[in-house]
């Protein structure tokens, strides 16, 4: 892990010994804060060029969203300081820094993208990104700090597994449909999307299952043709995902959102069991439901169709596509410099539909250059490494795949937007985590960052304090 | 800790740290993966994109950049930039018979011709240089739109689109030794003013379209024209080349077959009737002297389909020409008989003295005879000299060689042929008229029928100086009459007009 350990803070003051009273032992996180530093100057340098380009001299703009957002990262540092616990150090900035490059893009495009009224103030793109940034890191912290035991995850699978088809069912019954996917869920003035929370779940039923059967799956088997398969019964699960992330396209039409839970799912299975039969039934699976959709559902097929050739209709179906591909040529190596993307030249505000939820990939190209986004590449990167790290240290089985599955939640979804923005893969309209506009998005991939948090304590430290006590995953607790 | 099942037996179950290195390793993959098709279209792909027509930067360029000038061969301004009743910028044309090669810009309409092909270099939006783009998008006013220096002299144009007056047809000249095109007419054409005026070009692209003699169609380079008689020069070229004959070569019946007709599978070839015919069988210099198709006829079928396909294709028939503008493949045969496309032998030998199945384009025929004045071999045809961008960089367009066709040799006799054809005692009767008083000239005409009852088009292909050529032409008016008539003086005429010029 980091190469800095926070070194434990010496000759206890007033506040600290207070603090020692309640079982919580500060702790400085160097690195951690070395690194917040640097995003927050990487982000400042950002907001200035913005600034400047928009106003056409050396400005710095108006940099209150800007200042507010690097002071929340920093209080949720301190809180990490004061509570004291061994937890990562590089995923705090990494999610800072991606939330940070949200933030400029937003208020960057035109605002009226998505608007909020709230009495008389109306709210635009940028605040509102502020807010769901502020929130979902608020949610992120009170996890790191909070979550010190996982009976509630590990017990109750089931139950999880329940509240994941219930949502599923609810949004099927009371969704919204808008673009001709059934998304979002309203309930009075709050609009959410369930299917993001929907993988935060499925992950931690399947890190149960997972952990509670790989040796069962790993070693039976019954002969299937020239493969070998497990027995039948332990085949159901996996039929049954296949099942819901068939659900999921037909029921929501949402393509993105389907596939990435199938990807999820198969590569935990793997990791589990390190079968490659699980991985080639699973494509089989997949490749029998991909066909059979694109023949059976029209948004299937077009979108598969643009995929291949966006220029059959340029104008219209293939218009997104067609135009990202334009602003990644347009960005060239070293970018256009932020604010001086297509978006500026055409001057029509949302010239590219979308673009500050699917395409906020193609977008940052185009104004940061390749550079740019090999580093926002680099950046899931390091998610994925931390994640991985976290997992190999992980005190079991259960913890190592919830950690495995939540990392792979938040790197595969880069992966499928970033390809379907590259056309590397056929676009669908899931998220970039913590850069894409929208709550129940941030929120979810908060969620997961926080628990890859928890997860990554390393408890107390080998030298013992005076009155030791466990701090995590004692049954039953201890808090 | 956690209530593993079934671990009883530690060692068949893999670990999940093992799984976690493969997982590492195929997200590396991945990643990779991503970090290539990011280096694929920001810059491998970058340059198109940012020119592709439909990008919003270009039309944005379009509206926003000076657009580049167009300049004649001599600095000669036949395409400048205006400002409309509104202030809108407009393109104008001060040499409205530069048309059929410079085409027009306008807003609604698009572009055509010499201001679509150059577009990107005219608006600004390609840097004329490797590397140019890096910087200078970060300027305030990212556009270099670059002036285009044609080797079209806009004197010769105008003459060859008065000499073609109300008629249709083409006219393109050529520098043998370079490729540079000097003239490229084609008649009628439309008067690019009118179209670009926002106000009438609706109404007068309108009238355009409706008109019988299709003014938008670009004859010069898309029109495909049975070639008659100036095809025997292919013949010549693929004969010769192939070894099928030879200067001397001779056909003993020959002298007879004037007479009675060449009978080839029941067909009889004829010669047009001539004053010329002795007993002793004709040479490749005397056929082509008299235009025999008779002795064309017997080299077609010596020379075989295969070598005439193969020969053909050597002058650049069968595909695109590599030009700036958009060009219709001249063809030999339709190519949908069984004997290598042709129908049989009576096809094959009608297409060797330019009958059968053959259609040619107007500049095709001039690269024909260019080739040859290029002692055989054919460059690249260009339109364009040089391009100078506002910040003062360059791109000079180089001569480019397509491929040798014919050795030096046979382009020599080829030469002494087509001399033979205009200056020789019984050739001047049908191409004595394209001869340049006091330079040696070598040409061919050509009477191409086009049915019975229409009248034929009238072809000339030629070059002058013989020795040191310095224009070779190729003349076109449809159904005109015989090449004597009306292209071969026109084609000489233009001759003696451009080597004036350059005195």
């Amino acid at each position: 892990m980091s190469v800095i350990v926070g070194v434990p803070v010496e000759r206890p003051g007033a506040i600290t010994s207070t603090l020692r009273r309640w079982g919580i032992r500060p702790r400085l996180r160097n690195l951690e804060l070395l690194l917040l530093l640097l995003a927050a100057a990487a982000l400042t340098v950002g907001w200035i060029s913005l600034a400047s380009q928009q106003a056409g001299r050396v400005t710095t703009g108006d940099p209150s969203v800007l200042m507010v957002y690097v002071g929340v990262l920093l209080v949720i540092h301190a809180a990490f300081v004061i509570t004291g616990r061994r937890t990562d150090q590089v995923l705090l900035p990494v999610t800072g820094l991606l939330g940070g490059l949200s933030l400029l893009l937003m208020a960057r495009l035109p605002q009226g993208l998505a608007t909020q009224d709230l009495g008389s103030i109306t709210l635009g793109l940028a605040p509102l990104q502020l807010f769901w940034l502020g929130l979902a890191l608020a949610v992120l912290a009170v996890l790191a700090i909070v979550v010190r035991n996982d009976d509630w995850l590990r017990a109750y699978k089931y139950t999880w597994a329940a509240v994941g088809i219930g949502l599923l069912l609810l949004v099927f019954v009371l969704g919204d449909p808008t673009n001709g996917a059934r998304l979002s869920l309203r309930i009075g003035p709050i609009a959410g999307q369930p299917s993001e929370l929907l993988k935060v779940i499925l992950v931690v039923f399947l890190a149960g299952y997972l952990a509670e059967n790989r040796t069962l799956l790993a070693r039976a088997s019954t002969r299937l043709g020239p493969i070998s398969v497990p027995p039948l019964p332990y085949l159901l699960p996996m039929l049954g995902m296949w099942g819901i992330a068939l659900a999921v396209v037909i029921v929501q039409r949402d393509l993105g959102a389907a596939l990435l839970f199938f990807s999820v799912f198969l590569t935990l299975v793997y990791v589990a069991t390190r079968r490659r039969a699980y991985v080639i039934l699973g494509l089989a699976l997949f490749l029998a439901g991909a066909t059979a959709l694109y023949f059976l559902f029209g948004h299937v097929r077009t979108r598969v169709d643009i995929w291949l050739d966006p220029y059959v209709d340029p104008l219209g179906s293939g218009y997104q596509v067609i135009h990202a591909l334009y602003s990644f040529g347009r960005g060239g190596i070293l970018g256009t410099g932020l604010g001086a993307g297509l978006p500026a030249v055409s001057g029509t505000p949302g010239d590219l539909p979308a673009i500050h939820t699917d395409f906020v990939f193609a977008a940052l190209a185009e104004e940061l250059g390749m550079l740019g986004a090999l580093a926002i590449l680099a950046l899931y990167g390091v998610i994925a490494e931390r994640g991985l790290r976290i997992a190999v240290q992980a005190a079991d089985d259960f913890r190592a795949l919830l950690a495995v599955g939540l990392t792979m939640v938040i790197v595969i979804q880069a992966a499928l937007i970033m390809g379907g923005n590259l056309k590397l893969v056929p676009l669908t309209g899931i998220t970039l985590p913590f850069v894409s506009y929208g709550g129940s998005s941030l929120l979810a991939n908060a969620i997961i960052v926080g628990l890859l948090l928890a997860l990554s304590d390393r408890g107390v430290e080998p030298p013992p304090p005076p009155s030791p006590r466990r701090r995590f995953l004692s049954r039953g607790g201890s808090r | 800790m956690s209530d593993l099942l079934g671990r009883s037996d530690p060692a068949v179950v893999p670990t999940i740290g093992s799984a976690l290195l493969r997982l590492g390793v195929a997200l590396a993959l991945v990643f990779t993966g991503l970090g290539l098709g990011l280096g694929y279209w920001q810059v491998v792909q970058a340059e198109t994109l940012t020119t592709d027509p439909g990008n919003p930067l270009v039309q944005a360029a379009v509206r926003a950049a000076p657009r580049g000038r167009i300049l004649d061969a001599s600095g000669e301004e036949v395409a400048v930039n205006v400002r409309g009743p509104n202030g809108e910028r407009l393109r104008s044309y001060p040499r409205p018979a530069m048309a059929p090669v410079v085409g027009y810009q306008s807003l609604i309409f698009g572009t055509s011709g010499v201001e679509r092909a150059y577009d990107a270099e005219l608006t600004g939006l390609k840097p004329l240089g490797p590397g140019g783009d890096m910087v200078r998008k970060f300027l305030p006013d990212p556009y270099d739109p670059s002036d285009l220096h044609l080797s079209v002299d806009v004197r010769l144009q105008e003459a060859a689109m008065a000499a073609l007056g109300d008629q249709r047809g083409a006219v393109v000249a050529i520098e043998p030794s370079t490729g540079r095109v000097l003239a490229l007419a084609s008649s009628p054409t439309f008067d690019p003013n009118l179209l670009v005026d926002p106000a009438g070009g609706q109404a007068y692209l309108d009238s355009l379209r409706g008109q019988r003699a299709s003014p938008l169609l670009e004859r010069a380079t898309q029109g495909l024209y049975v070639p008659g008689s100036v095809f025997k020069i292919v013949t010549a070229i693929a004969g010769l080349g192939s070894g099928a004959i030879r200067p001397d070569t001779t056909y003993a019946t020959q002298p007879a077959e004037y007479f009675d007709g060449f009978r080839v599978e029941g067909f009889s070839i004829r010669d047009s009737p001539r004053e010329f015919q002795t007993d002793d069988p004709l040479d490749l210099i005397e056929a082509t002297e008299v235009s025999s198709n008779i002795y064309f006829a017997h080299v077609g079928l010596d020379t075989g389909p295969e070598a005439m396909l193969d020969w053909a294709a050597r002058l650049g028939f069968g595909s695109p020409i590599d030009f700036d503008l958009p060009t219709a493949p001249s063809q030999v045969t339709n190519g949908d008989g069984p004997l290598f496309g042709f129908t049989d032998r009576v096809e094959l030998a009608n297409a060797a003295y330019g009958q059968g199945e053959t259609l040619v384009t107007p500049l095709q025929m001039a690269l024909v005879a260019a080739c040859v004045a290029n002692d055989g071999l054919l460059l690249r045809p260009t339109l364009v000299d040089r391009l100078v961008a506002e910040s003062g960089r360059t791109r000079t367009v180089e001569p480019a060689v397509v491929r040798r066709v014919s050795s030096a040799g046979d382009a020599e006799v080829i030469t002494q042929a087509m001399v033979t054809a205009v200056e020789g005692e019984f050739g001047q009767s049908f191409t004595g008229g394209a001869k340049v008083p006091g330079v040696t000239t070598a040409g061919k005409s050509g009477t191409a029928e086009v049915g019975d009852v229409a009248r034929p088009h009238s072809w000339f292909i030629g070059f002058a100086p013989a020795e040191e050529p310095r224009i070779a032409i190729a003349v076109i008016v449809e159904r005109a009459g015989t090449g004597r008539d009306v292209a071969v003086p026109m084609g000489g005429d233009l001759m003696e007009l451009y080597l004036s010029l350059i005195d």
